[in-house]
């Protein structure tokens, strides 16, 4: 296992990977440039690759075990936003006892597995590339490069046009919204990322505009295609 | 993908995009794109190119520097099923991975983010 922090600060994703102290490679993609490599544009998502170094499965929604705030009970008199993201967050379809299996069966099975796509298979199940989420990403690595190189207000313009021209692509929206949205000296990056002045977009709005919830992630298709 | 010159070494663009200049064209695993007049001596000319990969630029003038978009040219956000292991990625530490560590091995790459 490889994990990947789509974090343009490492000093974000460091306590975290500390805190697990994890026995397997904890990386952090401060440009995102796995996005344009591989596809990803929600977190949790991933891509299997085998022993040559062929992806076998394109990016997908990469759940092992099922949330806990699948089941938490929305508390009574919490604030109406407050109330409707966690409505979002309950209605996130859960695959991840069917993406377990599949992955388990492809960690025994190898080439032999039924998820194990071919090639062709996953260059064609990888989400398609247009115009505008190209532009997008190019918009989202200058902003990345001038917030760390000018100032944060050098890149919000070009983040501003990343988020316009790819909705879908919640990596660009999120990490740019909690820049704005954590409070100074926080510890850790805000999670809410809720209504501010500087992008027109928020978690929950822009989650109600997708259609809600159930169309938040790119999940994955686990019918066997062999 | 973030260049300060619309002429690189091809090795730059090479390491930087994953695209190869070769005499056949602009090649990415087992996929090549005829590119006429992107390799000259060794240099990559940025513009030709993205053009022929149909990678959006962006440059933004006060600073300098162009960005390039991921290549549009097969339609797809992979090219080919060639894993493209960035040299970009660093640990906790900042100190960069060498995914040639990995060969033999399968492997799932899971992203996730502090936000």
């Amino acid at each position: 296992m490889v994990t990947v922090a789509l974090d343009i600060d490492p000093a974000h994703a460091k306590p975290w990977i500390d805190a697990a102290s994890p026995t397997h490679p904890s990386l952090i993609d401060t440009t995102h440039c796995t996005n344009d490599l591989f596809g990803f544009i929600n977190v949790p998502m991933a891509v299997w690759i085998d022993e040559n170094g062929v992806l076998v499965r394109p990016a997908e929604q990469a759940s092992i075990e099922r949330s806990p705030a699948r089941d938490m009970q929305i508390p009574d008199g919490i604030p109406d936003r407050l109330k409707q993201m966690m409505t979002e967050v309950k209605s996130i379809p859960d695959d991840s006892a069917a993406y377990r299996a599949a992955l388990l069966d492809w960690v025994r099975n190898g080439s032999a597995s039924p998820y194990a796509m071919t090639p062709d298979e996953v260059v064609e199940a990888s989400r398609p590339m247009s115009h505008d989420s190209s532009l997008a990403g190019a918009c989202f690595a200058m902003g990345e490069h001038l917030n760390r190189t000018v100032g944060h207000d050098a890149a919000v313009p070009y983040w501003r046009r990343a988020h316009a021209l790819d909705p879908d692509n919640w990596t660009y929206k999120r990490q740019a919204w909690t820049l704005v949205t954590t409070p100074e000296g926080a510890t850790e990056n805000d999670l809410m990322q809720g209504p501010n002045d500087v992008y027109s977009g928020n978690w929950l709005d822009d989650v109600l505009a997708a259609g809600g919830g159930s169309n938040y992630y790119v999940r994955a298709k686990l019918e066997p295609p062999k | 993908m973030i260049f300060s010159s619309l002429r690189v070494p091809a090795s730059e663009f090479a390491a930087t995009t994953g695209w190869e200049a070769k005499p056949q064209g602009m090649c990415r695993g087992e996929v090549c794109v005829p590119a006429p007049g992107a390799l000259d001596s060794g240099v990559v000319n940025v513009e030709v190119a993205a053009e022929r990969l149909g990678m959006p630029i962006v440059h933004d003038a006060d600073h300098g520097v162009w960005s390039l978009g991921a290549a549009m040219a097969m339609g797809r956000t992979l090219a080919t099923a060639v894993a493209q292991f960035p040299s970009s990625l660093i640990d906790a530490m900042g100190r960069g991975f060498d995914f040639a560590s990995l060969r033999g091995r399968r492997i799932i790459m899971i992203a996730w983010a502090s936000w």
